[in-house]
């Protein structure tokens, strides 16, 4: 939705920004920064669902855009360049995360057990987040940007360089899969 | 509209909720953090040079680490299972026959000398190198090769032939080795011992690491050199002894030092003492 704007105008501007930014121009950095940095910055929160670890993946992804940007050769957009970063530093930060987290979990499992049983059923919005997170990366990453943040499907594949048919493919996947886990709810969206 | 429109539409509109972004991006504090970072790190030189944040400096050192580790442990498995491999079975058998082909180094080993270790370790062969005792006045019945240096490299009908030597010397060679290994100690010994102005003593042990320098060339010529612990710490006597022969009466403490340097790095007392077994009749 937002990104088409930025596709149809970028490719004069970004080529202008980015031969100022090789050159060394302080000026241009910043002013790529400011343009690309919302939705970068959306995209790892929604990935991550923390504003530190979102911070943490924004910082990186520019940290690294700005040492490779030399090497970019306009095959795609400076857009689709820059969140291909975006979403890679993102998954991989994640993973890395899940595995600190899956050391300790043996204490907050015990906690949520002795929890569990006093708490009422959850809320649809709590159940769709626990089913979202259950979600693969590859399911889980399509879905959230294409359902959620209103990315195209060319833009995805762009991103996560794979094809359009497996965009979709994933996308149906998630949505099955969702279907699924959300059939207590079913009544809500029938009606 | 169908079920599964619906469901999408309910989806889409529900899921705007899951992990809700902030309304205000921080941008400064983010912008202000990543000028830290790269004015923390090396300094970036864009074109995909040779840059690296310190994360990445980090994770590379503790790769390189791990790779190092790995490295170190599969040399130590490999050098274990080579000593394991290379430990023989059965005591030593002692050639019953003599080798028919002319090496550098031929022991005079016969069944009459079975457990009895040799006087002379290096004995002269019917048509191999001239073995002398030394004229030098000290004669200490060890053996000498008369003229030059032996070549190096096996010449046919000169050198040892490692291909045709007969199955039953490698017995003889591994006594003469042992033997020669014994005296490269003894001389060492001497040459650590030994006090710093006697210049005579110089002398007698430049003498002495001449002969043994002679011999250790030949036995690295012979098939003993195909042993892969034999063969580095034959090279590594043969340096000590290159520079013990070197070594000029009354030269500078520092070449001594040097010397005894060569001998702690690499052990060489030690792998020498390793390499002996236990109840061999040392050297002088």
């Amino acid at each position: 939705m937002h990104m088409v704007a930025y596709e149809t105008q970028s490719s004069v501007n970004d080529i202008q920004l980015i031969t100022r930014v090789v050159a060394g121009d302080a000026a241009a950095e910043r002013e790529l920064y400011e343009t690309y940095v919302d939705r970068i910055y959306r995209l790892a929160f929604r990935l991550a669902g923390d504003d530190e670890l979102a911070r943490d993946f924004t910082q990186a992804t520019f940290i690294r855009a700005f040492e490779k940007i030399g090497s970019f050769r306009g095959e795609s957009s400076l857009s689709t360049w820059l969140h291909s970063i975006g979403v890679s530093v993102a998954l991989n930060g994640l993973r890395k995360t899940k595995r600190q987290r899956s050391r300790e979990a043996p204490i907050e499992e015990g906690i949520t057990i002795g929890s569990a049983r006093v708490e009422a059923e959850p809320d649809l919005k709590e159940r769709l987040a626990r089913a979202i997170d259950s979600l693969a990366d590859k399911y889980r990453t399509v879905f959230v940007m294409h359902d959620v943040e209103g990315y195209t499907h060319e833009e995805i594949s762009g991103t996560l360089n794979i094809p359009i048919g497996t965009s979709k493919s994933h996308l149906f996947q998630a949505r099955s899969k969702l279907r699924v886990l959300l059939a207590d709810f079913a009544p809500e969206w029938v009606s | 509209m169908t079920e599964d429109n619906k469901f999408e539409e309910f989806l889409k509109t529900k899921a705007q909720d899951y992990n809700a972004p902030p309304v205000r991006v921080p941008r400064d504090e983010m912008w202000a953090a990543i000028e830290a970072k790269r004015a923390a790190g090396p300094r970036v030189v864009y074109g995909g040079g040779a840059t690296y944040m310190v994360g990445q400096r980090r994770f590379g050192t503790r790769m390189w680490l791990g790779a190092a580790a790995a490295a170190m442990l599969l040399v130590a498995t490999g050098v274990g299972i080579g000593r394991w491999t290379a430990t023989p079975s059965a005591p030593p058998a002692v050639a019953t026959t003599q080798p028919q082909t002319p090496a550098s180094v031929t022991p005079s080993v016969t069944g009459e000398q079975t457990g009895t270790p040799l006087s002379s370790p290096i004995q002269p062969a019917e048509n191999g190198p001239s073995m002398v005792a030394s004229s030098s006045g000290t004669n200490t019945g060890r053996p000498v090769h008369q003229g030059t240096t032996q070549p190096r490299s096996s010449a046919p009908g000169n050198g040892p032939q490692v291909a045709l030597a007969p199955a039953g010397s490698s017995s003889a060679y591994q006594l003469t080795t042992v033997q020669h290994l014994s005296e490269a100690e003894a001389l060492l010994t001497s040459f650590r011992t030994r006090s710093n102005t006697d210049q005579q003593m110089d002398a007698q042990l430049g003498a002495w690491a001449r002969q043994l320098l002679s011999n250790t060339r030949l036995l690295l010529d012979s098939p003993v050199a195909n042993d892969p612990q034999r063969r580095p710490l034959l090279q590594d006597l043969e340096l000590v002894l290159v520079q013990i022969v070197q070594l000029s009466p009354g030269s500078a403490p520092q070449d001594r030092e040097l010397i005894e340097k060569t001998l702690q790095q690499d052990h060489v007392m030690t792998r020498l003492r390793t390499a002996i077994p236990a109840g061999t009749q040392r050297g002088s």
